[in-house]
């Protein structure tokens, strides 16, 4: 007995559905047919008596559902016949089925796949241990008002020392090294690390172990990390990899451990994690080409952290003003260094993907507000039966619920479809891209998103029946509307208004992001990018001795390597040009301070620092950079020549202006340079920022062990690739180049943040466009229909067909242009959002927003077009008849 | 159920069917009829209240439903009371005597 009594009667209640509603009918029939035959019994007349019993068993159904209710399970099988009733009627009008799910099932899926790429990226917490207390440590350079520069070796030993706000401060920076010994030369993208980079992150090896204390020394045994996806795909995934070297640069570096499957450090690219056994004395003080990552201490914020290192780094200017003055830390969380970039991006789609489904919902809504339209009749009469309010409410939002779970379904199909796609154009600099998925996380937030989806799309056709009593609703019944039509009619204005107002919302982000696109893509970059190829390689420091503190004593091998490769790639059939750049065009390299002699006291004040990139004669012609003044560079500017220098235009209208800058002379990296050259100005960091004041040194007169190979060729670049790598091969056999591309893929890669932005909103604003016509057509074609009586008449009177089809046409065109309105207004006020990802286009740009609006307001007389021309051909006879 | 005029009515109901079954098993429509013989005509109980009772009173297990055969062998649900439903009877049986002493006790009262 007791409670478990009750739960195993409830149980068979609801398991047993059927057995238990049969003795429930059996019983109820009995009860009845006993009480007609008491009535006979007692005189009354057989049909009577029926009657009479009857009349007492008022609704059987009736008791039968009070005798659920007492069960207690009343609920839960309330709920099950509202969601079979739903069902059966979603069944029964499959066009409106299709149309309202797959509505849904669009924005539901846009936003599933959107928000997986904003969870994996933005939202999953950093694969390191409270990665909320980890800090990047640079250094800043007040002169060039640099903020993120690396740190140098000195200085870090430094930080250690003395600050306190750190438990570990950890060095890194990372490298391309050239592997080799198996196969060809392969180029893995490394760190060099020092023995604290574990415990600062709190990350422990799956495999293997840590580094210890004697690998760190100088001299130890060289060691590595490997990453999980480097040992499964190159290292056959084996245990027993533990222990097994590989050649890196020429050095044996041990196997040490395999780091776990989500580690990533400082991006998805880094495979491998060497020990570097730096010293105090392993780099000079004025050489920034290290990064930092602290964990702070508990007592420590990021706030109270930066104050503590601005003291250390004024106390180290007041120490080594030769190297360290006007030099400051900045302390950053680490999440911001690692995100900081795609974050507006991401919460700009996430946003717009939003308003998408806001489209959709409205959208559900009015075809579903329609639809009660129709059924005000059957919802009136169930209420004068005695339905309650709270019962039709909830018969509705089952009815909703029982869309939005269809369209979930519908919607997480899409997604996964979507997000392939979404994850094929992103951009690949988008970080954590490999873990995008539709995953739990995002399930459950499909769903709840869904199930108040279901709700504002349920209870807002519900909210606007709300005035009407079933009395007046029957009461109407000659006319085939409800009453509560008027009501209804202006809900459903007021909803497509907001649909056109949100999707002149999108189509101006997206006509902003696509006009910026193109204006950026319209860019000229200083450079001619068509047939050009170019390779990355960088030279270990094994094979090429690279001292910078005695240069340029022991770098004969690496002046010996460019001039050869250049020779080699030269004699290349169907090679043009041939040139050597540190670093490639439109990335940004290194900059630099610099002093123009006779004019010392300028520099003084605080020199700004500008990009310096090495290149070997004959760059301008290869790159297609023009020669504006003075000579190129020639073989005979080699190490040992007199040291020379170009300079762009924008440098020598910055620093020379009104002057010829040729043969005055600049100091940098402890030598006196003599400008023989001025070139046009070529896009340093990507397309969108202008082109800075820049310097070009002869790469045979620069310490440079990284380099691209740049080759302009006669046809097709790709074509040529094979022969160009032989050719380096023939030069250094264990030589990896890498990045391989053209510059015309280096461009486009360089704007794919841009192109990935305008294609999705482009792709969202197109929804919307095909939501709003949706929306229109709906409203103006149930308007009327609706008013078909009046039309009729009107025709009849005389009204002519064309005035007919202009007052539907104008009331699908007034509401457009309401819309459009309160459209422009959303953008104006959205402009904040989006203006950090626009280049060359105001986020208010007046063109765009009244073309959007425009374009909207087409498509709401498109829409209404349909039923205008059905109304003004409806013969007046038949529609007053009909009715 | 916070209407005391309810909570009074029901609570009446169930001891005027734990007393019907207490003789002898009752089908449901049985019960009716004896409910408004014993109250001499003056009670009836339609099938809207009297099968709410009968779940309530099964919850609580002091009735129990068995299926058997009318006197004109037709095929019933016959309602007993269980051992707890006659401790039940005797409880409600004696509040409600103490309830109408009491209701009358103040009702004499001038």
């Amino acid at each position: 007995m007791g409670w478990r009594h009750v739960v195993s009667r409830r149980l068979r209640a609801l398991f047993r559905r059927d057995a238990v509603e049969r003795e429930m009918e059996e019983e109820l029939a009995l009860h009845y047919e006993l009480a007609v035959e008491e009535r006979i019994r007692g005189g009354e007349a057989p049909r009577l008596a029926r009657a009479n019993a009857l009349q007492e068993f008022r609704g059987a159904d009736g008791a039968r559902e009070m005798y659920r209710d007492a069960r207690g399970t009343g609920w839960v099988e309330r709920l099950a016949q509202d969601g079979r009733y739903a069902v059966r009627t979603l069944v029964a009008t499959p066009a409106f089925t299709i149309v309202i799910i797959a509505t849904l099932a669009l924005g539901i899926g846009a936003n599933s796949a959107v928000f997986s790429v904003v969870h994996a990226v933005l939202l999953r917490e950093l694969p390191y241990e409270a990665p909320d207390r980890l800090a990047m440590v640079w250094e800043t350079d007040r002169d060039s008002g640099t903020e993120r520069e690396g740190a140098s070796i000195p200085d870090y030993f430094d930080f250690r020392a003395r600050a306190r706000s750190f438990v570990s401060l950890a060095a890194f920076r990372p490298v391309p090294m050239n592997r080799t010994g198996d196969a060809a030369p392969e180029r893995v993208w490394s760190a060099r690390v020092t023995r604290e980079f574990l415990t600062t992150l709190g990350v422990t090896p799956v495999l293997g172990r840590d580094f210890v204390e004697a690998e760190a020394a100088p001299g130890g045994p060289p060691v590595v990390l490997v990453s999980t996806r480097y040992w499964r795909t190159r290292l056959g995934a084996e245990p027993a990899v533990l222990g097994r070297t590989l050649r890196l640069d020429d050095s044996l570096f041990t196997i040490v451990g395999v780091l776990p499957e989500r580690f990533h450090f400082p991006d998805d690219e880094v495979e491998l994690w060497a020990i570097d056994q730096m010293t105090p004395t392993s780099g000079e003080r004025f050489r920034h080409h290290i990064s930092v990552v602290g964990r702070l201490a508990s007592t420590a914020s990021v706030r109270s952290a930066q104050q503590e290192m601005d003291g250390v780094a004024r106390a180290l200017e007041e120490e080594y003003p030769q190297s360290n003055t006007a030099r400051g830390v900045y302390v950053e969380p680490l999440e911001q260094v690692l995100l900081g970039d795609v974050r507006p991006a991401l919460l700009l789609l996430l946003g717009a993907v939003g308003v998408v489904l806001l489209i959709a919902c409205v959208n559900a809504a009015n075809l579903l507000l329609a639809r009660r339209a129709a059924r005000a009749r059957e919802i009136a009469v169930r209420a004068a039966l005695g339905a309650g309010r709270g019962r039709l409410v909830q018969q509705l939002v089952v009815e909703s619920g029982v869309i939005a779970l269809a369209a979930a379904t519908v919607g997480l199909l899409l997604a996964q479809l979507g997000l392939r796609a979404l994850v094929a154009i992103a951009p690949r600099s988008l970080p954590r891209a490999e873990e995008i998925a539709v995953d739990g996380t995002v399930l459950m937030v499909t769903l709840g998103v869904s199930m108040a989806v279901a709700l504002v799309f349920g209870l807002l056709p519900a909210a606007g029946g709300q005035q009407t009593t079933p009395a007046q609703t029957l009461s109407s019944a000659g006319s085939r509307t409800g009453t509560g039509s008027r009501e209804h009619t202006r809900l459903r204005n007021l909803l497509v208004v907001a649909e056109i107002a949100m999707a002149v919302l999108l189509v101006a982000g997206a006509g902003l992001l696509l006009r910026s696109f193109w204006t950026i893509r319209g860019v000229n970059p200083g450079f001619e990018p068509e047939n050009t190829l170019a390779v990355r390689y960088q030279l270990p420091p094994s094979r090429y001795p690279q001292s910078f503190s005695n240069y340029p004593a022991g770098w004969e091998r690496t002046f010996a390597f460019q001039r050869d490769v250049l020779e080699r790639v030269r004699a290349v059939p169907g090679v043009r040009r041939a040139a050597l750049a540190f670093n490639d065009p439109l990335t940004p390299g290194f900059t630099n301070s610099f002093l123009i002699e006779g004019r010392e006291p300028e520099a003084a004040q605080g020199q700004a620092e500008v990009p310096t990139r090495p290149v070997s004669a004959g760059y301008f012609a290869a790159a297609g950079v023009p020669l504006l003044a003075g000579r190129d560079f020639a073989e005979s500017d080699a190490v040992g020549d007199p040291p020379v220098l170009i300079i762009n235009q924008a440098m020598a209208d910055r620093y020379f202006a009104g002057t010829d800058p040729l043969g005055h002379r600049i100091r940098f990296w402890g030598t006196t340079r003599e400008i023989v050259g001025v070139v046009g100005n070529e896009r340093f960091d990507g397309l969108a920022a202008e082109a800075p004041p820049a310097m070009y040194p002869p790469i045979a007169q620069a310490p440079a062990t990284l380099g691209t190979l740049l080759v302009r060729t006669a046809g097709d670049p790709h074509a040529l690739l094979p022969a160009v790598r032989e050719a380096i091969w023939s030069v250094d056999r264990d030589l990896a180049p890498f990045d391989v591309r053209t510059m015309e893929e280096a461009i486009d890669a360089s704007l794919a943040q841009q192109r990935f932005l305008a294609l999705l909103l482009a792709a969202f604003g197109g929804v919307a466009l095909v939501l709003a016509l949706v929306g229109v057509y709906g409203v103006i074609a149930y308007s009327v229909a609706q008013r078909g009586r009046e039309i009729g008449i009107r025709l009849a009177l005389g009204a002519t067909s064309r005035r007919v089809r202009r007052a539907v046409i104008v009331e699908g065109a007034r509401m457009a242009v309401v819309g459009g309105a309160i459209g422009i207004v959303l953008a104006l006020g959205a402009g904040r959002l989006v203006r950090s990802q626009l280049y060359g286009v105001s986020a208010a740009d007046p063109l765009t927003l009244a073309a959007a609006a425009g374009l909207l307001i087409a498509i709401a007389i498109l829409g209404s077009a349909i039923p205008a021309w059905r109304a003004s051909a409806m013969a007046p006879g038949e529609v007053l008849r009909g009715s | 159920m916070s209407n005391p005029d309810r909570e009074l009515l029901q609570g009446t109901l169930d001891l005027l069917i734990l007393k019907a079954v207490s003789a002898t098993p009752m089908h449901a429509w049985g019960l009716t009829q004896r409910i408004r013989e014993m109250s001499r005509e003056v009670l009836s109980v339609n099938p809207g209240s009297l099968y709410p009772a009968l779940e309530r009173l099964q919850d609580r297990g002091w009735i129990e439903p068995r299926w058997g055969v009318t006197e004109n062998n037709r095929r019933a649900k016959f309602y007993q009371l269980t051992a707890s439903g006659r401790k039940r009877l005797e409880v409600e049986t004696e509040a409600w005597r103490r309830l109408v002493v009491g209701v009358n006790a103040v009702l004499r009262t001038t």
